[in-house]
């Protein structure tokens, strides 16, 4: 087996009260995530996939359990210490992009760099570096609302990935795209992973996605379902 | 015409409450200073306007501007009041014509707030004849005409140290006694009177200020007035005592006119442009509905009409806030200084239903204003574009 | 580094709104630096008063005169150097529109009495010899096209001539004034001249002397003087009230009413305008911006910095519009003070008052943006990110 897991999720719950009633969205969950991973989360709705991925990626808070990831329990962190985690160590992949759409898809990349102590100019070479890799410099000029879907999708992976972090999270990364640019943005995600040996977690309703991935977690009701992995060599295409 | 459902309006202004709010309080704002303004202003010139009678002529010297200026010597004031035909006779057969001298006199406010200039008027008997029963007394009784007494007008009251029942006021070398109180609507109640003799003597102002008089009822003015200023023995200046009060609130009038008038445009802008703000982010929220509204049928001059109302509504509501926030300074007792006379003049701030009216048309038109370019834009949009924008 | 860039990308975005309030805050902001400076011109007016001068008028009126036999009496007086009648004219060049004070002084005193007035053109032993002679003020010489030699006719108000012609004053000199005490918009001529005139039946008009002033010796108390000028003429004919020169500036001001009062009610209520109006403009744009704040919390952004971010988007929108607002009022500064320069001899754009407006746009910008600010840094990431703004 690998080293010691990356992401490791013991007891975790987290509940919401709606007019009088408690549900449980994650319901005492244990999970364990291997560094270098490709996950898809999947589930129907409400089934706290997307509550899982938040509490992972430190914008959301558990209510009870542990969340270490690189031996860091998250539950031990402040606000401002949980913020500085995520510079370092997240990066984000939204079905809606969100990207700024006053700033320029450079810029847009260089946004978590300014977190950084980098100067000016290598701020601007680690962004470029970053849309290399997704195939965009030559719309790094342009702004969000010039780029189709795709190709916003392809910065707000640049993005995520500009500063060099430990994780990557994608929340459905697909949804809001046509077959074609989907498909580009699941090929980027697996060479990101194969290639520059990122750890994905992905949540995912698009069976192509789950597809790609080389794990895939089943969640229900807020607890673990089945486990399905793929072999390396069979993964992807 | 089917014209967009107004609750449909209605609702959206609800819904967008911090925004409608301010809003309505900056147009409340700009219209409770100009009614603040108007006020103060209204409540000066109708105290002079409203109490100056027409049936009392005023003689001034030619080419005096307020009595102040105006001086006729004792002789030639004596032919005036001797010879003009046109002055009426009482019952006992006695011409109702007096003059009177007149002067801005230094007094102490009350409470140390400085000084401050008050009118003294020294009077004859016929005076107060020819001003009857405008003249009320309150306290006290009149003064013993050649007696070194003196009566006050009740503004001067709470304003001026030492204006009271019994108390002593000194004019240059000598003092005069407070012996009664009088009421008046007019101006004359910041006023102080004595008799005319030792008034002068005491100021030493050997002259007079003016000639008042009760005329005929059938006297022709025009002709009169064109006749005194030709006269070659006492050349003077006719008004009656109406046109005589209303000319002397022409520069606080004016000053007042010009400070709203100002005020009005600047703060105007600013509720304006807020009006203009929220209206144009309203509509690009609203952009998916207005867009629903198109395809269904309404034209986009319903539409326009749709937003010009929320913008009109807006104004409206923001005017009658406004008015009712200044409201209570309705009747209130202030004072000004008189610039044109450079006298103290005590009133109380008037506010009208022609001043509320106005103002509130007036915030109904800021409104507009504000809600004109939004609403247009709103009206252009395509339906498709609308739906697929929102 | 906070993500500046941003605040500026998303003023410039919403450019008619931007505009807007800023321009609506420029107009505020000018109109309360024009407000403001009326006001420093009363001060500086009384402030400037020269120590050594005390100013006589009648205790009864100001339109009361003093008899002439004063003067005497008062250089006998220990303390005081010398005595200058002043004797208002209240005449009009031309059209009772065109309006500026004239005096009838000692002229050989006059110079002596105020150090301030300096003739810059013309001379004073031209002057002195011409009993028909005047200096004016050098704005009253750029307003009429006036020149040293040409003559000014001037129509008396107070004194006007038996034949109805004007008085006719051959200008001798014109001066300018080196204190704000003393402003550049008087005529001063012959008191010699009137007195003839009334004596002779040449003119008609109140006989006597509008103020006297007293040039006390450096070690005079100034106090004792006042109270024993005060106290000779106790008994008449005409009491006076003798008071120093800043006193005497003072009283004028304090009679036409409480204007600071006044003025700062008008500057509240416009205030409080333009305070709504910023405000609204700034809840606006944190809506809009409610997503975005999500974006960069979850990337990682600091709660504080969300903080500053809106303040910044704030106080940047304010001192744009607040500081053209000040650049209209010095742009306007000679026009008005051209405008004004008789009721308000001097009007201009202090440091102080520049520095005031500063302050004042700096505190709007803190008191629209605070609320968006505190929001901002409060928004929990989840709740921001699903906002649909």
């Amino acid at each position: 087996m690998s080293a010691e897991a990356l992401i490791q999720l013991k007891d975790l719950t987290k509940t919401y009260t709606r007019g009088g009633e408690t549900l449980r969205v994650l319901d005492n969950l244990a999970l364990s995530m291997e560094r270098g991973g490709f996950y898809a989360l999947m589930g129907p709705s409400g089934s706290g996939k997307t509550t899982l991925l938040n509490l992972i990626g430190g914008i959301d808070r558990a209510d009870h359990g542990e969340i270490r990831i690189g031996g860091i329990d998250l539950a031990h962190l402040s606000n401002a210490e949980l913020a500085r985690w995520r510079a370092a160590s997240v990066g984000f992949v939204f079905q809606g992009f969100n990207l700024m759409p006053v700033l320029t898809a450079l810029e847009n990349v260089e946004l978590p760099l300014l977190l950084t102590d980098l100067s000016r100019s290598q701020r601007r070479e680690h962004a470029q570096y970053a849309l290399e890799l997704v195939g965009l410099s030559d719309r790094m000029h342009h702004k969000p609302g010039q780029l189709s879907g795709g190709q916003e999708q392809r910065v707000a992976i640049a993005r995520a990935i500009v500063t060099d972090p430990t994780l990557i999270l994608a929340d459905e990364p697909t949804g809001d795209l046509d077959r074609k640019s989907a498909q580009a943005v699941l090929e980027l995600l697996t060479r990101l992973n194969v290639e520059l040996g990122k750890t994905i977690l992905m949540v995912t309703h698009d069976p192509a996605a789950a597809e790609v991935a080389r794990t895939v977690v089943h969640l229900d009701k807020g607890r673990l379902g089945r486990i399905e992995t793929r072999p390396r060599e069979a993964a992807g295409a | 015409m089917a014209l967009v459902p107004f609750a449909y309006n209605l609702r959206s202004l609800i819904v967008r409450w911090p925004s409608t709010v301010l809003t309505v309080l900056g147009i409340a704002a700009t219209v409770a200073v100009i009614v603040g303004v108007l006020a103060l202003q209204q409540g000066f010139t109708s105290l002079f306007r409203e109490q100056g009678r027409e049936d009392i002529a005023v003689f001034l010297r030619q080419g005096a501007t307020n009595e102040g200026d105006s001086a006729f010597t004792r002789e030639r004031a004596m032919i005036l009041m001797k010879t003009v035909p046109q002055i009426a006779e009482d019952a006992q057969g006695r011409r109702l014509v007096s003059a009177e001298c007149y002067l801005a006199v230094r007094r102490n406010k009350t409470q140390g707030a400085g000084e401050t200039n008050v009118s003294v008027r020294g009077v004859m008997p016929m005076s107060f004849e020819i001003y009857g029963s405008d003249i009320r007394f309150v306290e006290g009784r009149n003064f013993v005409p050649g007696t070194d007494e003196v009566i006050i007008g009740s503004k001067l009251a709470n304003r001026i140290e030492g204006a009271r029942m019994g108390e002593i006021l000194q004019f240059n070398t000598t003092p005069f006694r407070v012996v009664g109180i009088f009421d008046h609507d007019g101006p004359f109640s910041s006023e102080i009177w004595g008799d005319h003799d030792r008034i002068s003597e005491a100021l030493e102002r050997p002259v007079y200020n003016r000639v008042v008089a009760t005329l005929k009822p059938d006297t022709n003015w025009a002709e009169l007035a064109q006749r005194m200023d030709q006269d070659p023995q006492v050349p003077s200046k006719l008004l009656t005592e109406r046109e005589y009060l209303t000319s002397q609130t022409r520069v606080f009038s004016f000053v007042l006119s010009a400070l709203g008038v100002v005020l009005a445009v600047i703060m105007g802008i600013a509720a304006v442009f807020t009006a203009t703000n929220t209206m144009l982010t309203a509509i690009a929220a609203r952009t998916a509905e207005i867009g629903i509204l198109l395809s269904m049928g309404f034209r986009p001059h319903a539409v326009f009409l749709g937003f010009m109302l929320e913008a009109l509504l807006i104004g409206v509501i923001g005017g009658i806030v406004g008015a009712l926030a200044v409201m209570p300074l309705n009747g209130i007792q202030t004072g000004a200084m008189n610039f044109q006379t450079f006298t103290e003049v005590a009133f109380a701030f008037r506010v009208t239903p022609p001043i509320v009216a106005g103002s509130i048309g007036f915030a109904a038109a800021l409104g507009v204003l504000g809600g004109a370019i939004p609403a247009w834009r709103a009206a252009r949009l395509r339906p498709t574009e609308a739906m697929r924008r929102g | 580094m906070p993500p500046v860039r941003l605040v500026f990308r998303n003023l410039l975005k919403h450019r008619t709104r931007t505009v807007l309030t800023a321009a609506s805050l420029a107009v505020a902001i000018f109109l309360l630096c024009v407000l403001r400076s009326l006001l420093v011109v009363l001060e500086s007016g009384i402030k400037a008063s020269a120590s050594n001068r005390l100013i006589v008028q009648s205790s009864v009126s100001l339109f009361v005169l003093l008899p002439e036999s004063y003067q005497a009496k008062m250089n006998r007086i220990e303390g005081v150097e010398r005595t200058v009648r002043w004797n208002w004219f209240g005449g009009y060049y031309q059209e009772p529109k065109n309006f500026f004070a004239q005096f009838a002084t000692d002229v050989e005193d006059l110079f002596e009495v105020y150090p301030e007035i300096v003739l810059v053109e013309g001379s004073q032993e031209d002057f002195f010899n011409d009993r028909r002679a005047c200096v004016i003020g050098w704005e009253i010489a750029r307003k009429y096209g006036m020149r040293v030699g040409d003559t000014m006719p001037i129509i008396g108000g107070l004194y006007p001539r038996t034949d109805g012609a004007p008085w006719d004053f051959r200008i001798a000199g014109i001066y300018r004034s080196v204190k704000p005490n003393v402003d550049n918009n008087t005529l001063f001529f012959h008191a010699d001249l009137l007195e003839k005139a009334i004596e002779s039946g040449a003119a008609s008009g109140p006989e006597g002397v509008g103020v006297y002033v007293l040039r006390l010796s450096p070690d005079a108390d100034r106090v004792r003087v006042a109270e024993t000028v005060d106290t000779l003429f106790a008994g008449g004919p005409q009491r006076t009230q003798t008071a120093s020169e800043a006193e005497f500036q003072a009283q004028f001001v304090t009679m036409i009413g409480n204007i600071p009062f006044f003025v700062g009610s008008i500057g509240g209520g416009v205030l409080i305008a333009i305070l709504l109006a910023t405000l609204n403009t700034m809840l606006m744009a944190a809506r809009e911006q409610t997503r975005d704040v999500g974006v960069l919390k979850a990337l990682g952004f600091q709660d504080g910095t969300m903080f500053s971010l809106m303040l910044a988007q704030s106080l940047i929108l304010t001192t744009v519009g607040g500081m053209s607002g000040l650049l209209l009022a010095f742009a306007t500064q000679e026009p008005l003070a051209g405008v004004l320069g008789t009721v308000f001899p001097g009007y201009h754009i202090t440091a102080r008052t520049a520095l005031e407006a500063l302050l004042v746009t700096l505190l709007i910008g803190v008191l629209a943006g605070i609320v968006p600010a505190l929001r901002a840094r409060q928004l929990s990431v989840l709740n921001a990110l699903r906002s649909v703004g």
